[in-house]
């Protein structure tokens, strides 16, 4: 099998079995050697009403409903199990980017890649909207060193061993090609053309701005331990502690030297403030080796390309 | 029962040396009528490593090679090398020549003496003052806090009897302290001269910042042989300077009420107080924290493995 296209079915989508044959013709014009699976997340099982329309396709069209609502991680593993292809296309219900561009993206995926991610030009969605998403990409970009532009878009393309090999889950679905590439494999960025967006419009409520912000914290500090801004962070934390008792040194001197008080002094306070900040960053880089070397005991640092 | 060899390298960039390693090694054990195999491991080379690794491979049974993905460091790499390696003691090198594969024989000798670890000390180190210093003082330090006392912790020449690093759990640069970790399940680690030659080819890959993560380094070892079994031991010690500190602060809170100095001093003596000893709860909790992360981990079983004394002849054929 050569092509398994994963399609994740989050809501009801009215508009799927169209979809459904527009990548089925994409498709079909390069092989007949092809999958579409659809995994229904939850709710999206709601949106499978006019099944009549894609059984049409027979075989070639799977789909299979979760029974509960999990994340695009997991969701997106199961559907992985069912699959056989070489090659997946993971993407939304919906079409996002013109067909031409799905044929221009199958056709860079070659010997010297692994990942294909696309990047949406003349968007059609507001402009505030696309700000967002803008600011979004440049602050993973400046925070991973990877360059990104449209980490958004819901079509990627991969080799089926990258999705294999990196490990994910939760909300990390949204950085995969990152956590690929950090591993090793490679990625290429194609320009497609937008054709719609869905969604909401306006300002995302402050919540997704927290949300987004903590995953993007979490991508910088879930380097592996290779990398390790960890190991750094008690560093540093073993530097504020020396620093504050310096501080605190200096005033007892003083103290004993010249006479001055200790109370009522703020350096006092900004000492121990300091002292205090020190040993806790110092404290959670053991806290985070010891779970590292606990529970993390069986996970490979390196991935291993070919052995002869 | 023969024993078997396996010598593990890491190699980046090395496009130079390959061949004349791989030379210098079968030089180095054709006395010895022992049966061995090499691992090589490219870690990311962007260099012409890998495919004279694979050419060489052709004409030589007893290469294996591993190419990684991307560059993961040294340590990794001879982690990937001891899982793949079959034998029964390990011996690790360099690989830019400035270790000497001669050397390997006189380190089988002492491990068929009966020590787990040999590492091997650049008595005459080739390299510039400014690396050797450095160098060191990170040994003594190392050997005075872990209590391995060796002279030489940056030699990548070492051997290892298999069973005592099959499961170490290492990246980055801990490959270093090797001897130090293995401690933790009592092997037993000598050291032993051995020559070193300065860098033939290539330029240095190490800077600057390779001394802060070293230093780094250290004070995580420390951290995992000291504390990884007892956490609540290690945030207690954390916490106890705070703790002196809330009994100095809160002693001269209780002196500003009782003699009535002014309530500004008072006022201040409290916040102290209040800091340091909200330090001090804090490090508690963290260390019980840590203690339910050990307590529901499979360290008792699993954890480090046993190093059976057993007399290793490594006979002659």
């Amino acid at each position: 099998m050569r092509y398994s296209a994963i399609i994740l079915l989050e809501e009801k989508n009215l508009d799927l079995p169209e979809f459904i044959d527009m990548l089925s013709s994409v498709l079909t014009s390069r092989t007949p050697s092809f999958e579409i699976i659809i995994m229904a997340n939850g709710l999206g099982g709601a949106g499978l009403q006019n099944q009549s329309d894609i059984s049409a396709h027979g075989e070639t069209v799977k789909i299979f409903t979760l029974n509960r609502n999990v994340s695009a991680a997991a969701c997106l593993l199961a559907g992985l199990k069912e699959s056989s292809g070489d090659i997946i296309i993971v993407c939304g219900s919906y079409q996002q980017i013109t067909a031409d561009s799905f044929s221009t993206m199958l056709d860079a995926m070659d010997d010297q890649t692994d990942i294909i991610s696309p990047w949406r030009q003349n968007r059609v969605d507001p402009f505030l909207n696309q700000l967002q998403s803008r600011l979004f990409n440049a602050l993973t970009r400046k925070i991973t060193g990877f360059t990104l532009h449209d980490l958004n878009c819901n079509v990627k393309i991969f080799r089926r061993i990258v999705l294999e090999e990196t490990e994910l889950y939760g909300n990390m679905y949204r950085f995969l090609p990152i956590l690929a590439a950090r591993k090793g494999f490679r990625t290429k960025e194609i320009p497609c053309d937008h054709m719609q967006e869905r969604g909401r419009t306006g300002f995302f409520g402050m919540r997704s701005y927290a949300s987004r912000l903590i995953d993007i914290l979490t991508l910088y500090f879930n380097t592996g331990f290779t990398k390790k801004p960890l190991r750094f962070f008690s560093s540093f934390g073993v530097l504020f502690f020396l620093a504050g008792l310096g501080l605190l040194g200096y005033v007892v001197t003083q103290k004993f030297l010249l006479g001055l008080p200790i109370g009522g002094r703020p350096v006092v306070l900004l000492a121990i403030l300091f002292m205090v900040l020190g040993v806790q960053a110092a404290s959670f880089g053991l806290l985070g080796e010891i779970i590292a070397f606990t529970h993390g005991r069986n996970r490979k640092e390196y991935a291993i390309e070919t052995i002869i | 029962m023969p024993a078997f060899l396996s010598i593990v390298v890491p190699l980046y960039n090395e496009e130079e040396c390959v061949d004349k390693l791989i030379t210098a090694i079968h030089q180095a054990l054709a006395q010895e009528q022992l049966d061995y195999e090499i691992i090589l491991v490219d870690d990311g080379s962007t260099d012409n490593t890998w495919p004279i690794i694979a050419e060489q491979k052709k004409n030589d049974p007893r290469l294996k090679g591993i190419k990684f993905r991307g560059n993961y460091g040294q340590t990794s790499a001879m982690v990937a090398g001891f899982n793949q390696a079959e034998g029964e003691i390990i011996v690790t090198l360099d690989g830019d020549l400035q270790n000497d594969p001669a050397d390997i024989p006189a380190l089988l000798a002492k491990i068929e003496e009966g020590y787990d670890i040999v590492s091997g000390w650049r008595k005459d180190r080739q390299d510039h003052f400014s690396r050797v210093l450095p160098s060191r003082v990170a040994n003594a330090i190392i050997s005075l806090s872990t209590g391995v006392h060796l002279h030489d912790y940056g030699c990548s020449l070492k051997a290892y009897r298999a069973e005592c690093v099959r499961s170490l759990q290492a990246y980055g640069e801990m490959h270093r302290f090797f001897p130090a970790l293995a401690n933790m399940t009592g092997a037993r680690t000598t050291e032993l001269p051995v020559k070193h030659y300065p860098r033939k080819f290539g330029t240095s890959k190490y800077g600057f910042d390779r001394i802060l993560k070293v230093f780094s380094d250290i004070f995580a070892i420390n951290l995992i042989i000291r504390f990884s079994t007892t956490p609540l031991k290690g945030f207690a010690l954390f916490a106890l300077p705070f703790f002196l500190l809330t009994l100095g602060f809160g002693s001269l809170a209780a002196l500003a009420i009782v003699f009535q100095w002014t309530s500004g001093k008072a006022l201040f003596f409290f916040l102290a107080t209040a800091l340091t000893g909200m330090a001090v709860v804090h490090l508690t909790v963290l260390g019980i924290l840590g203690e339910l992360v050990v307590a529901t981990s499979d360290l008792s079983h699993s954890a480090l493995p046993e190093v059976t004394k057993k007399k290793l002849t490594m006979t002659r054929k």
